[in-house]
């Protein structure tokens, strides 16, 4: 299915996610695939209780938990939860580095948006009140954006390629276009690439309120992100991480790995036109989408799903509607945001989302949007709502844009690899 | 003094959370001991510099990780006494 000659083929062979759904790929995917909602109210004693009635909360994690004790002090909540993601991944992949792959070739790349602010809001105070001494030097390998990345390069003994990108809502998928470029252009083997955000103190979120971005008014957390909805106003900020181990093809089949989908395709654009509204016509996001397409080689009579970027802003649904049919006509696929349940991750939601589309094509299963009750009609596509579509599909694209204009679609595809992941899980059984 | 400025630099290692059972004086912060990373190291200077007002340079760090529990206490100790004298 690749116009591809010779180049090696990127596959997904590991996934981990923390997120409102709680920590674990199978399990995000089993609730999406309910229309469960990981929203709810910010609980007494949270930093966000009493500045938004909705936030997409994470389970906790100590530093513990990831981290050798001695290396856990003043380690921001986005350093643990990609850690725990990428934990995941990794013993899913059942990849042992040294063993399995030289480190050298292993590449990591793990974004977020904006790196550890809570911690470093916590420092200022600390300075504010207590004096200069307060002033830690942990504080920077703590919140640094770079920092989810090394910690887990170290971690792991990765010591080929690693950096982090920082492009807000696209630095997630970002990272995994980076990681199917350095697969693809052989630079290493197998890439830990993902992202994690956790941006869920007052400071941040008055910001993206004050500038009109988060739903408001709904008494009812779980009714408050509505992609595509006629009543929607907004997006719901949530943290959490995703992580995707993406292997060279040959070498998971070398090794015997099972893939769950190839990392085909991607598109990356910008706006260039204001700094946080999209291009009203879409422009830049059809093109990120036809990018993923001829990357692939593939048409979009091919693309069987489209995770939605989806957030559930008045301007951007509708710019992301217009992109979506100037790319495939008259003919939609089936488009879901996944938003409507987990929130929005900023940094983290490429990833998730990438997660997301990886087991779609492996379980023949589109999560649907929740909250979806009465379409807009200037975002009219083949939307799945109401309930899981069982659909099998053999490319995906899953849609990620930015404030800055940053625009990134992936596409992923059914795995090439000889072994493949089963289409149920032998715990969970059917999906939808 | 010393006793004070021992436990002190104890129960700052255990806020940092290393596992201070069985530290002595004898025990050393470098790698065959507590095997302090360079900003625990920094950490611990900051502390003492703000309880006991002695100053140890950043050039001095290297040679600090290499102390014992005991060699720094009692380099805290001299520098604190010294500073009492020049007052």
């Amino acid at each position: 299915m690749s116009a591809d000659t010779g180049r090696a083929r990127p596959v997904v062979t590991g996934l981990g996610t923390f997120t409102p759904l709680g920590r674990g790929a199978d399990k995000l995917f089993d609730a999406l695939c309910r229309g469960a909602s990981g929203l709810r109210r910010p609980p007494p004693g949270h930093l966000l209780d009493g500045t938004v009635g909705a936030a997409g909360i994470a389970p906790e994690i100590a530093a513990r938990e990831v981290l050798p004790p001695s290396e856990g002090r003043l380690v921001d909540r986005y350093v643990l939860m990609a850690m725990a993601a990428a934990d995941d991944a990794v013993a899913d992949a059942g990849l042992t580095v040294g063993r399995d792959v030289d480190p050298h070739r292993v590449a990591v790349v793990i974004s977020s948006g904006a790196g550890g602010l809570t911690t470093y809001e916590e420092q200022t105070r600390a300075r504010a009140e207590r004096g200069p001494t307060a002033v830690s030097p942990y504080l920077l390998p703590g919140m640094l954006p770079n920092m989810a990345a090394a910690r887990i390069a170290i971690k792991y003994g990765a010591r080929g390629w690693s950096s982090a990108i920082a492009t807000a809502c696209s630095a997630g998928a970002h990272a995994v276009a980076e990681a199917a470029r350095l697969i693809r252009y052989g630079e290493a083997d197998v890439v830990i690439c993902g992202g994690a955000e956790a941006p869920l103190n007052p400071t941040s979120a008055l910001a993206f309120a004050h500038a009109r971005a988060l739903a408001s008014g709904w008494d009812d957390p779980e009714r408050a992100s509505r992609p595509f909805d006629r009543r929607r106003n907004g997006f719901v900020l949530a943290e959490g991480a995703g992580v995707l181990v993406v292997e060279r093809a040959e070498h998971a089949d070398a090794r015997g790995a099972a893939g769950y989908a190839d990392l085909v395709g991607w598109g990356a654009t910008t706006d260039a036109y204001r700094p946080t509204a999209p291009r009203p016509d879409g422009e830049g996001a059809a093109h990120s989408m036809r990018g993923a397409l001829a990357t692939a080689g593939l048409t979009p009579a091919d693309v069987g799903y489209v995770n939605a970027h989806g957030t559930a802003t008045k301007l951007g649904d509708i710019a992301e509607t217009k992109a979506v049919r100037a790319v495939f006509g008259d003919r939609s696929p089936a488009v879901s945001s996944t938003k409507s349940m987990t929130g929005h991750l900023l940094g983290g939601s490429g990833a998730v989302e990438a997660v997301v589309c990886a087991l779609a094509l492996t379980r023949g299963a589109l999560p649907p949007t929740h909250n979806l009750d009465e379409v807009d009609p200037r975002c009219d596509l083949d939307h799945v709502r109401g309930a899981a579509r069982r659909q099998r599909v053999e490319a995906v694209i899953s849609n990620s844009f930015a404030f800055g204009g940053h625009n990134v679609s992936l596409l992923l595809a059914t795995a090439s690899t000889r072994k493949k992941h089963p289409a149920t899980t032998s715990e969970k059984g059917s999906p939808a | 003094m010393s006793a004070e400025v021992e436990k002190f630099v104890i129960e700052a290692l255990d806020n940092m959370n290393y596992d201070v059972t069985g530290v002595t004086a004898e025990t050393p912060l470098g790698p065959s001991g507590l095997d302090l990373e360079s900003l625990s190291v920094a950490e611990i200077a900051i502390q003492v510099e703000d309880t006991y007002g002695v100053k140890f340079d950043e050039d001095e760090m290297e040679s600090v990780a290499l102390l014992t529990v005991g060699g720094l206490v009692k380099e805290i100790v001299q520098r604190a006494s010294a500073a009492t004298a020049t007052k």
